[in-house]
């Protein structure tokens, strides 16, 4: 039997049309993904939800918004990861974000994102120490920092050597969180509710409805 | 009456004797080395001489680098704390308050707590309301009041401290533990310098202004010309600093406020040998109460000491038991064993004789009888009980708080321009050419009994009644020939 023929046993016309279908169908999904990835990572995109905006608001306060270099690091850029498999793993990891916004507490209400911002924000340092900062690497190269003051190089040679980037830098781009291990619910409960003009205890009552 | 005075008396030799039975050299840290010298501190030095290459100098010239303590060691923290924070892999706090400070020097600590400077925010409290708050505003108390009576530091909610309350080196600042002070208001940070604390600059910070002239008094006293001219002989760098003994060039502010001499102990309670409270409208010798937390309060001479075992309100405004009272014949005698390491017995006593007079002076001649004609503008409803909306509210704090405050600091510390023209006269100036004419404009006709009984009654002020009496001080003799109409 030649080997046409032991081809052509197989691979009929059905069998071609089938993985000629397919192959497309896989590269339309490889590139929806990536534009579905790219996508959901805009700014635009996250703060879609009403939430999110007030991440934003501090966000643009940043140096990673307004940069003397008109280089600007949106969303997705530094919480969702390289690599297209990847950045897919955390969009769908992503979802728990999306049913807690629709199931969760009224995070549209601002008082309530801030009373929930610590645990938020030590997820998110969680992720980066996990990921050793690996979005932060893409454009910052730890050798190459030099910073507008004399030792900020050498500090990042030699002192922060083999340290991830979020060891030091948190609090960053967004509203200041104490680390977890000297974070205060109490105080940070009394703070929001000064900041919002809410009486002594409102922040207890607001999480515990949830 | 006997039995209380006879037991105030004891308990003043008590308190004599806590001065004289002391070491004279400087409370050396007893605490074990294996206390200090945490592993995290090379780290920190790595870094910060980097980041911040003057602070690391700064300590590396300090006795604390010699002794190997280092940066962890005063700035740990436990995360419990309400002002702890994640640095690098520490937990620490920016604030070193008293309570750290006195891990190691406790007997400073335990001296300066409950000392009047350590109650520098309550005493400040009414002035910070008015001059602060209504004169200017909440700017000027956080970077004026504040800075030398010292800040409520304030720690936000995300750990971070309230710019309005730090940064702050008061003396009386009230920590987020809780403690009260600043060790740094007077030791410089981060190189604590003996010598740096022991000269009068240390305390001019803050000892500067019209309420407290001391800067300008003691560089304008003969003890301020010989400190200038002999600087160098002072031995500001000796461990052991006993006025006489370890120099004698010049005493400096420490040296009779809380330096060693002789028998006397140096302290951390800067007020204690303070007789005279030389702040108020009318001057008033004073009782240093002292109560069995430690804590301590000036009492006036004028009420009636307290008991032992009373209760008495600290300033804090908390409940106080009285332990002892020490009185200003004794605060005095301390005051005076220092001056003895120069001075003859007799050539202290004069001094102490011609500053009491001067005080009294001005006590009798001025401040009593504007204070009491303030009093009855009052209690007449002639000014609003409002402080400063009337010229002449200004006009009287100027007379017993700055002029009378210039005077009476400038016979303290032998400054003899302060005493006189920046003190006596400035405070005559104000009563004759300012008050007693304001008086006359807030109660009419009224003034003139008012200005007869506290004023002209006293044989002081007979010469107002002798207005032939010509001389050549204003420059030239007047032409006395024309009528004098009276009023």
């Amino acid at each position: 039997m030649s080997k046409a023929s032991w081809l052509s046993q197989y691979i009929t016309r059905h069998v071609l049309f089938a993985l000629i279908i397919g192959s497309c169908g896989g590269i339309l999904f490889i590139l929806f993904l990536i534009e579905f990835d790219q996508y959901t990572g805009t700014e635009a995109f996250c703060t879609s939800c009403h939430s999110m905006s007030f991440a934003a608001e501090d966000y643009r306060q940043s140096a990673h918004f307004n940069s003397v270099s008109g280089v600007r690091a949106s969303c997705g850029d530094c919480h969702v990861s390289e690599g297209i498999f990847a950045a897919t793993l955390d969009h769908v990891m992503g979802v728990s974000d999306l049913w807690k916004q629709i199931f969760g507490p009224d995070y549209d209400d601002p008082v309530i994102t801030a009373l929930h911002l610590p645990e938020a924000a030590f997820a998110a340092r969680e992720w980066f120490l996990r990921k050793d900062s690996a979005t932060c690497r893409r454009c910052h190269e730890q050798e190459a920092i030099h910073g507008s003051r004399l030792h900020t190089n050498a500090i990042h040679v030699e002192d922060a050597k083999n340290k991830s980037c979020i060891e030091c830098h948190y609090n960053l781009v967004h509203r200041k969180v104490p680390d977890q291990k000297t974070f205060k619910r109490d105080a940070w409960n009394r703070m929001i509710e000064e900041e919002f003009g809410l009486e002594a205890g409102a922040a207890e009552r607001l999480m515990g409805g949830e | 009456m006997e039995s209380r005075l006879g037991f105030t008396c004891l308990w003043g030799w008590a308190f004599l004797l806590l001065f004289l039975s002391a070491p004279v050299v400087a409370e050396k840290v007893k605490l074990d080395p294996s206390n200090w010298g945490h592993s995290g501190g090379d780290e920190c030095v790595s870094c910060h001489k980097k980041a911040s290459a003057g602070v690391v100098t700064e300590w590396q010239q300090s006795a604390h680098a010699e002794a190997g303590v280092n940066c962890m060691d005063c700035h740990q923290a436990k995360s419990e704390e309400i002002d702890a924070f994640e640095h690098e892999g520490q937990i620490i706090a920016t604030i070193v308050s008293p309570t750290d400070c006195g891990r190691c020097h406790d007997r400073e600590f335990s001296e300066h707590k409950g000392s009047v400077h350590s109650e520098a925010v309550a005493l400040g409290n009414a002035d910070r309301s008015v001059l602060g708050d209504n004169l200017a505003g909440p700017a000027l108390t956080t970077s004026g009041c504040d800075q030398c009576h010292g800040s409520v530091v304030k720690v936000k909610g995300d750990g971070t401290l309230d710019p309005a309350t730090w940064p702050n080196s008061g003396i009386g600042r009230i920590n987020p533990d809780g403690s009260k002070g600043s060790c740094s208001a007077c030791h410089g940070r981060h190189r604590f310098s003996k010598a740096q604390a022991r000269q009068p600059i240390a305390c001019a910070r803050c000892h500067a202004s019209p309420k407290s002239p001391d800067q300008a008094v003691f560089d304008s006293s003969k003890h301020g010309m010989a400190y200038q001219a002999h600087i160098g002989d002072m031995n500001l760098d000796s461990d052991s600093w006993s006025a006489g003994k370890d120099y004698s060039a010049a005493p400096t502010c420490v040296t009779c406020h809380m330096g060693a001499a002789g028998k006397v102990a140096a302290t951390h309670d800067v007020g204690m040998r303070s007789a005279w409270g030389l702040y108020g409208p009318v001057s008033e010798r004073q009782h240093l109460v002292m109560f069995e937390d430690g804590d301590k309060r000036e009492w006036p001479v004028s009420a009636d000491a307290p008991k032992r075992g009373a209760e008495m309100q600290k300033l804090d405004g908390n409940p106080g038991t009285v332990k002892f009272v020490a009185t200003p014949d004794r605060r005095r005698q301390v005051m005076s064993a220092v001056c003895r390491e120069c001075h003859s017995k007799s050539f202290a006593n004069g001094f102490m004789d011609q500053f009491d007079q001067l005080v009294e002076l001005f006590n009798t001649k001025f401040g009593a009888p504007s204070q009491a004609i303030m009093q009855s503008l009052y209690q007449q409803g002639l000014l609003t009980p409002a402080p400063f909306d009337e010229p002449i509210e200004f006009i009287y704090w100027d007379l017993w708080h700055e002029h009378g405050a210039a005077a009476r600091h400038g016979a303290a510390m032998a400054s003899p321009d302060h005493s006189a023209f920046a003190g006596m006269y400035a405070v005559a100036r104000s009563f004759y050419g300012e008050f007693l004419p304001q008086v006359r404009a807030v109660a009419g006709v009224g003034a003139v009994d008012l200005i007869q009984q506290h004023v002209l009654s006293q044989p002081a002020h007979n010469w107002l009644g002798q207005p032939d009496q010509a001389s050549a001080v204003l420059g030239s003799l007047p032409d006395a020939t024309g009528e004098r109409r009276d009023e």
